[in-house]
């Protein structure tokens, strides 16, 4: 399975569109499925219905046919896939 | 004027009592349930025999599930092992892959059935299925086994109701497809993988959980699915911890909660074999 961030350098579209309706994630694609990673208030966040309503029509609008939070053990930071993506 | 679940099972029982003895794939699972009690009952002890067959991607709580409806109404069981992930064709996951595990389940079935004089063989195909892709029932045909409650037009809804008015437990029991339908299309299925994704959904079940769950493989991730109205619940920061364990003690590096929501078929809608 390939995984990867949406586009290589810059703001990938949905981590955009996302962080214009306010929830602050990384995307972590893979193929049609889109793995949200985002600290534990964002999380708890995403219990409001209507909030994942609009993750979900988001990322059908870029491509996705799944999206899922992950349940991470950190509570702070977002996790390496935040690094650059290339460096030189 | 449509007919209610009640008219159908009436015309299940002149369906059954025209066969004389029928042999059943079962599963355990609500359809097969419904359908061994309700033979049970039209032919009696002798002309029903209930088949399990038993693999690793078998569940096996749906086991113990069988076993219990079988005890409880009288049923007739034998079991036989199946070896679906010895055929190359069916390890390697492709979308077809329910074919070759029902082609080994029923080329093992129907002649035992045949060898004990039942002549007919029947499985638990609902009307529901026929609008879905189900690539097994290919190979049912191809043995000549028959699915008197797709044909007779029972739907998922009729069976739970007229499990209940009959007092089968699994009325209200989550549909249970193979461990394997948990892995995508296209990633090998092991014993390994089912055990983990078994582990897994085994674990979340103990928090508590008793509706529609799955756990989906990819990889290092587990992705799980629970009921849309109970993800505002899970999501709670004192509770996805929760599932975050019990899901990493199977073995999985990373957890995932699916924000939609569990759907039927949902690795078929990932690789496009079927729409959302």
């Amino acid at each position: 399975m390939s995984i990867r961030r949406e586009t290589p350098g810059g703001q990938p579209p949905l981590e955009g569109a996302l962080a214009e309706r306010g929830l602050v994630v990384k995307v972590e694609s893979r193929a049609g499925l889109a793995v949200l990673i985002a600290d534990a208030a964002t999380v708890a966040r995403l219990g409001d219905v209507e909030l994942r309503r609009t993750a979900l029509a988001l990322a059908r609008e870029h491509g996705f046919s799944h999206v899922a939070i992950e349940l991470r053990s950190d509570t702070g930071g977002l996790p390496r896939i935040d690094a650059p993506v290339s460096r030189d | 004027m449509s007919l209610t679940a009640a008219d159908r099972e009436r015309s299940l029982v002149d369906w059954l009592r025209a066969r004389r003895r029928v042999a059943i794939g079962f599963s355990g699972g609500v359809d097969s349930a419904y359908l061994a009690v309700v033979a049970r009952r039209a032919l009696g002890v002798d002309d029903v025999l209930a088949v399990i067959g038993r693999s690793a991607s078998y569940p096996a709580e749906q086991w113990a599930t069988a076993r219990e409806v079988a005890a409880g109404f009288d049923v007739t069981v034998v079991e036989l092992d199946t070896d679906e992930l010895n055929d190359p064709r069916y390890a390697a996951n492709p979308s077809n892959r329910c074919y070759f595990c029902k082609t080994e389940l029923w080329s093992r079935l129907v002649p035992l059935a045949q060898a004990r004089g039942f002549a007919t063989t029947i499985d638990g195909t609902n009307a529901d299925d026929l609008s879905d892709y189900r690539p097994g029932a290919q190979a049912a045909r191809e043995h000549g086994v028959e699915s008197p409650l797709a044909e007779l037009g029972f739907t998922k809804v009729d069976i739970r109701e007229r499990s209940h008015a009959l007092g089968i437990p699994t009325w209200s029991q989550p549909s249970s497809p193979c461990l394997s339908s948990r892995i995508p299309y296209g990633t090998s299925v092991t014993p390994q993988r089912l055990g983990q994704v078994e582990q897994a959904e085994r674990a979340l079940r103990a928090l508590g959980i008793t509706d529609d769950l799955r756990v989906r493989y990819h990889d290092d991730l587990a992705r799980i699915e629970l009921r849309a109205e109970a993800l505002t619940y899970w999501l709670a920061p004192e509770r996805f911890d929760e599932l975050r364990d019990a899901v990493t003690a199977a073995g999985f590096a990373r957890v995932a909660l699916d924000l939609r929501g569990f759907r039927s078929g949902s690795l078929n809608v990932l690789h496009g074999v079927t729409t959302a």
